[in-house]
């Protein structure tokens, strides 16, 4: 049997840190990952955005949303049968992981439209 | 103790006298012995006195600034003071006012809106305000000897540097600064654990005021934000006295590095002074609007939210330094994106106000002026974030202009709204209406008059930071309205410390609970007492003195909980995190010296790094830390603080005999914040390694592997026998307690013994190249980890010898072990990026 | 800024006037609903669910879809008028010309590379074609400095030891100021660099008689003052053909430049004579050495000479 893990119980005070701590970490990957590449093997301007490393950053963004809308749409469903403190900070949560799950997608925007090394 | 029948006169002088008794243990004592105290009420109220002494002199600068800028080449200053003075006025009003004062606020509040007595680490309260104090007093001492900081509030690096900047300036900035910031951080890691431990009985996290919130983001936000500038600060310090050429281009350094750690720390501090106050904000209006705030929720979401997103945008002020412009859109985007929570901010005070019966009063009116100035500094705050846009006014006046329509319209005016609000509970009188006023209207217009025409003297091309300008640019008009409005905005803010003065002496008298407020705050005597409630309450809605106003009157005649102080210590009570249901007695200590005596000691390490007297400054340092522990040896079960006794409470017990309590949480927010500046140093490193134009990588790592290897095993084996011993104690098991001790502390002198033998085998180039300065720094900082950690165990053995830790006073070893394990984590860490993945990516350029 | 001259500065005024617009338009209805929140006053007793949904409109309407939709407009639509000034590849294929813009404390050092034998250098002033893009490359010889030309684009930082790069273009023959835009130590204020853009058929011929050897003037009249300039001036300053320093400001072509002192004062008659005498007065700091062993006469005597510099 599976033991319950405390910390993934949506109404956990780590779930309302959790989400923007994996946008953060999101982005620091993306910048990060961004700047050592331009230094080390610039990609050459002509490529314009479909790029290697648009691509990868691409599909890390893309995982990142998956596992947000997911832990969103799991608080979101946990408030509406919860009550009291439980209730409200599922929700609050909830709230949070949309946010992050828009950051995620917000922020990534360019990634679609410029070259990586300009 | 708590008495059913109506208040008769057994009752009221069973009252009277646990008043005198809590008066006896709490008081505040006089004369020389003042500066002993320890007390929130009192440091609260002396950092924001010190905080509005700063702020006048930062104003006057201002005001000199302005005057010098009036007419087209002026030479009312040289090139070389005026630039003193904006270095000066930045500094001044950023480090020494706005977050000190804003601290305080916090201090005196919090433990009052909580329903407690005091703050968590009251000896650490005490240690940074006289750490702020002094740094301040150095910072402006440079003013005075005409060796100011010159290059600018925010240092760039080469022009800081030794080379560009040879005189004492940046030193006294440098030294000045991280002095300070030691008192902002001991405030954010107390403000943190107070807030999360000692809330008063049943006050769960949803039921907790939206200030308490809003400071505990702030707080964190210190404890993450802060250690970046502290560690770039180290970093130029140490170049710039040792030569170690961590920002040298030729030697493999990068000035971009410093950037990067002074905006780390530069952003998020925006929003660690725009966050307090925005929680003035949301305590003041719903008090006016005389209804519970709306979207409770979607305002503490909001300010997480931006606690986090501030850390995502610290390259908005780095757009024209040449990054990628990809990642330069990944900043614009999240730049704006703190847009969102902060309207929503914005629309839930709206829809407070307009489901509510508002009345206008002073405070109201410093928060309409608020929303006014802040809106507009927030919405040219998203032009700015637009990066061809900026590349367009960075750096001109159109960036002064929004940044103080931000600053002043996001920090002073809610503060001045607070100040007015919260001063009848100060001083138990009302401040004065009509003068009041008059103030009010004279600093928004006067702001305004200054800040608005300035956006378009930027527009016009006109720079930050020139001494001077040429008629013929065709900006003469604007800059004298902008000192006009200047000096107005001046007299209206002298006018409103005047109305604070004077109503010390010709207010009337405060009604309790004036403007019919629900936080606990106001249920406290006018002033309030030195131990603030003299029985704690319990708690079943965030409103609680809406819920029932005879709550004061109930407090203070003694019928909730802790209503004894015949025992002699300070007590508390300590909640669970999340509900807040009462776990533990806590026990805080009394006034004490050490506080001031260790922050006079670090006064004078200061000064002796000043003036280049580095055995001084070493002897003294060792002076201080050996204060420090001497401070920290009065704890748990030593005779000064709570020594085992026959008649001990058991429920809930005192926190000393519990496994950790509320000094774990002490000691972990404390290593989140040695962990920030842990990741600053990482961070430095492989910034350099892949980005510093210059940057050598030897052929081979100069650390040897089995000196690596050993340190870390002998360090490993004291922390698994560690752990295996606190189990045995939490078991009951104390025998040869000390002895164990002892002997793992022996393994962690080993440790460092390696770690020492690994330095000076390493045979390392300091002075030479970025790569053995970052390799130094490092060992360094795991060394003095080392030996802390070795310190701390010993001091465990001494203990447990004494009988102030054992099975009933389980409390100190796991906090220490708590510390042991953050060393094993950061050794292991760097063990890997300093001395394997050099072998494995390899050397060469 | 708001007098474009070139596409980058003009579509970025375009934006600002854009975003002007809508955000006043914006903060009037904010600041316009929080008045009338004052005035009206509720009178009915609301229910728990009316208030709910009615704060919800407010703060879903107001505080996410407001700013949600506004960064969104100006992400899509602000991010590409950055792309004008990238270094990207042109459509035709061939390289732009390329202008090394290098900073020192305070004066500008203006490189013209590949231009066929041996590159041109000049100081203080940057002439350069009109019609065509212009690859700016840009870099620091001590401390961060800032490339901006505020009627032309937006700005960049020059940087020891990097090479930072930009593309401003100008539309129509004239003068445009340059300014230092970061900080940089006491005469930052003073840190102008005089920009004109001609023709291309002008700017090769200015740029071809830079290329020419140089006319120092071998005349008997200057000969006191090349002998001063050697022994005083030549350890910092070049002149083709005369001396090779490069620590201070290239005087090659000194003679035609229209400003001395990266802004200070105007070229006429005399006035370099007046500038070596009284620099430090004009331009407190520079770190040229004031020159009090050389009598007015030998100063004047220099100051003649380099105004002859003019190629």
């Amino acid at each position: 049997m599976m033991r319950r893990v405390l910390w993934l119980e949506t109404e956990h005070p780590m779930q309302l840190v959790l989400g923007l701590t994996i946008w953060s970490l999101w982005f620091v990957t993306a910048y990060g990952g961004l700047s050592v590449v331009c230094a080390l093997a610039p990609p050459a301007p002509e490529q314009g955005a479909l790029t290697g490393i648009n691509l990868v950053l691409g599909g890390l963004t893309l995982v990142t949303l998956g596992f947000l809308a997911w832990m969103t749409q799991r608080c979101m469903a946990a408030a509406r049968r919860k009550r009291g403190r439980l209730r409200y900070m599922s929700a609050l949560a909830g709230g949070l992981y949309l946010f992050s799950t828009v950051s995620v997608a917000f922020v990534g925007l360019p990634l679609l439209m410029l070259p990586p090394c300009l | 103790m708590s008495d059913t029948q109506a208040p008769g006169k057994h009752e009221r002088s069973e009252s009277a006298q646990l008043h005198r008794e809590l008066e006896v243990v709490w008081r505040n004592p006089r004369g020389w012995r003042a500066l002993t105290v320890v007390n929130h009420s009192t440091l609260g109220l002396r950092f924001m006195a010190t905080g509005l002494a700063f702020f006048l002199i930062g104003g006057v600068l201002a005001m000199l600034i302005r005057a010098q800028l009036a007419l087209p080449s002026q030479a009312f200053m040289t090139p070389d003071i005026y630039h003193q003075i904006t270095t000066m006025h930045g500094t001044v009003m950023m480090f020494l006012f706005a977050i000190p004062v804003l601290e305080g606020l916090a201090i005196y509040l919090i433990p009052k809106m909580l329903g407690t007595r005091d703050l968590l680490c009251p000896r650490l309260t005490a240690f940074g305000y006289w750490c702020y104090l002094f740094g301040g007093i150095i910072l402006l001492s440079s003013m005075a000897l005409e060796m100011a900081p010159d290059s600018g509030w925010f240092m760039y690096t080469p022009l800081s540097s030794g080379e560009y900047s040879p005189g004492k300036g940046s030193d006294f900035w440098l030294l000045g600064i991280t002095f300070v910031e030691i008192s902002a951080l001991s405030a954010g890691v107390e403000l943190t654990v107070s807030i999360l431990r000692t809330r008063a009985d049943g006050m769960a996290l949803h039921r907790m005021p939206l200030f308490a919130w809003y400071i505990l983001v702030m707080a964190l936000m210190i404890v993450v934000g802060f250690p970046p500038l502290i560690f770039g600060s180290v970093l130029l310090e140490l170049e710039r006295a040792a030569g170690m050429p961590f920002f040298i281009v030729e030697q493999g350094g990068d000035p971009i590095l410093w950037q990067h750690l002074f905006w780390l720390f530069g952003h998020p501090e925006v929003y660690i002074i725009f966050l307090p106050a925005a929680g003035i904000v949301s305590t003041l209006l719903p008090v006016f609007a005389r209804r519970p705030i709306v979207g409770y929720g979607w305002a503490v979401a909001a300010v997480i939210i931006t606690g986090f997103i501030s850390f995502g945008l610290w390259v908005h002020h780095m757009f024209t330094v040449g990054i990628p412009h990809l990642a330069q859109a990944f900043f614009s985007a999240a730049s704006m994106l703190v847009a969102v929570p902060t309207a929503i901010q914005v629309f839930v005070w709206l829809a407070t106000l307009w489901l509510g019966r508002p009345r206008m009063s002073l405070p109201m009116l410093w928060i309409l002026g608020f929303l006014v100035i802040f809106v507009c500094g927030g919405l040219t705050g998203v032009m700015l974030a637009l990066v061809p846009f900026d590349w367009q006014v960075h750096d001109t006046h159109f960036v002064v202009a929004h940044m103080h329509y931000v600053l002043v319209g996001g920090m002073f005016f809610p503060l001045m709204a607070g100040f007015v609000y919260w001063l009848p509970l100060v001083s138990g009188r009302m401040p004065s209406e009509r003068l009041g006023r008059l103030g009010f209207w004279l600093t928004f217009l006067g702001f305004n008059l200054t800040f608005l025409i300035m956006h378009w003297t930027g527009l016009l091309g006109m720079p930050r930071r020139v001494y001077t300008y040429d008629s013929a640019m065709g900006w003469d008009i604007y800059n004298l309205i902008s000192s006009v409005g200047g000096f107005m905005l001046s007299a209206g803010i002298a006018m409103v410390l005047l109305d604070l003065a004077l109503h010390w002496r010709f207010g009337r008298p405060a009604p309790p609970n004036p403007w019919g407020a629900d936080t606990l705050e106001w249920g406290l005597s006018m002033p309030p007492a030195p131990y603030n409630f003299a029985s704690l309450p319990t708690i079943k809605s965030r409103h609680p003195l809406w819920d029932n106003p005879a709550l004061g009157d109930e407090m203070a005649r003694g019928e909730h909980a802790l209503a004894d102080a015949s025992h002699g210590r300070r007590e508390i009570l300590g909640g669970e995190v999340l509900t807040g249901r009462v776990r533990e007695r806590i026990h805080i200590p009394s006034n004490s010296w050490w506080p001031l005596f260790a922050a006079l000691v670090l006064a004078v390490v200061c000064i002796s790094l000043l003036v280049r007297l580095y055995p001084l400054a070493l002897g003294a340092f060792l002076v201080a830390v050996a204060m420090l522990l001497r401070w920290a040896w009065e704890n748990g079960g030593h005779p000064i603080a709570a020594p085992l006794g026959d008649d001990e409470p058991t429920s809930p017990p005192l926190h000393s005999r519990t496994r950790g309590g509320p000094a774990r949480f002490t000691m972990g927010v404390s290593l989140i914040a040695d962990g920030a500046f842990f990741h600053s140093l990482l961070f430095g490193w492989f910034y350099l390694w892949s980005v510093s134009p210059q940057w050598q990588l030897p052929e081979q790592s100069p650390l040897d592997p089995m000196l690596l290897i050993g340190a870390g095993i002998a360090f490993a084996l004291g922390m698994l026998w560690l752990e295996r011993r606190l189990r045995r104690l939490y078991a009951g098991d104390e025998t040869r307690l000390a002895l164990a001790f002892y002997l793992i502390a022996a393994l962690g002198g080993l440790h460092v013994l390696l770690l020492v033998a690994l330095l000076w085998q390493a045979d390392l180039a300091p002075t030479d190249n970025a790569h053995d300065a970052v390799l130094v720094v490092s060992l360094a900082y795991l060394l003095v980890h080392g030996l802390l950690a070795t310190l701390l165990m010993a001091l465990q053995g001494r203990r447990a010898a004494l009988g102030y830790v054992g099975v009933r006073l389980p409390m100190e070893p796991g906090v220490v072990a708590l510390f042991w394990r953050y060393q094993l984590g950061i050794y292991a860490i760097l063990a890997v990026s300093l001395g394997v993945l050099p072998r494995v990516i390899g050397g060469g350029a | 800024m708001l007098d474009p001259s070139g596409p980058a500065a003009r579509d970025i005024a375009f934006v600002w006037w854009g975003m002007l617009t809508f955000f006043t338009l914006v903060f009037g209805v904010v600041v316009a609903l929080w008045l009338a929140a004052f005035r009206r006053h509720e009178h009915r007793e609301r229910s728990e669910g009316e208030v709910r949904r009615l704060s919800r409109r407010w703060i879903i309407g107001g505080g996410l879809l407001l700013p949600g939709v506004t960064i969104l407009v100006l992400l899509v639509f602000g991010v590409p008028v950055g792309q004008r000034m990238l270094t990207l590849p042109l459509p035709g294929g061939e390289d732009p010309r390329v202008i090394e813009v290098i900073g020192h404390q305070w004066w500008w050092e203006v490189r013209y590379p590949d231009t066929g034998d041996g590159e041109v250098v000049t100081a203080n002033q940057l002439v350069m074609p009109v019609g065509e893009p212009v690859d700016f490359h840009v870099s620091a010889g001590d401390v961060i400095h800032a490339f901006w030309i505020p009627r032309l684009g937006g700005k960049i930082d020059m940087l020891p030891g990097r090479v930072n790069r930009i593309r401003l273009q100008a539309d129509q023959p004239g003068v445009f100021g340059g300014q230092c835009a970061e900080f940089c130590g006491t005469q930052h204020a003073h840190m102008k660099l005089y920009v004109e853009a001609m023709p291309p058929a002008d700017f090769d011929t200015w740029l071809s008689a830079r290329q020419a050897p140089a006319n120092v003037g071998d005349d008997e009249q200057h000969q006191v003052a090349r002998e001063a300039f050697a022994q005083h001036c030549a350890q910092c300053h070049r002149v083709a053909g005369v001396s090779q320093a490069t620590v201070g400001p290239d005087l090659s072509d000194v003679g035609s430049r229209p400003t001395l002192g990266a802004g200070v004062m105007a070229m006429e008659d005399g006035a370099i004579a007046r500038w070596l005498a009284v620099h430090q007065r004009l331009k407190p700091g520079n770190l040229m050495p004031v020159h009090d062993q050389l009598d007015a006469e030998t100063l004047e005597d220099l100051g003649n000479w380099l105004e002859t510099l003019n190629p």
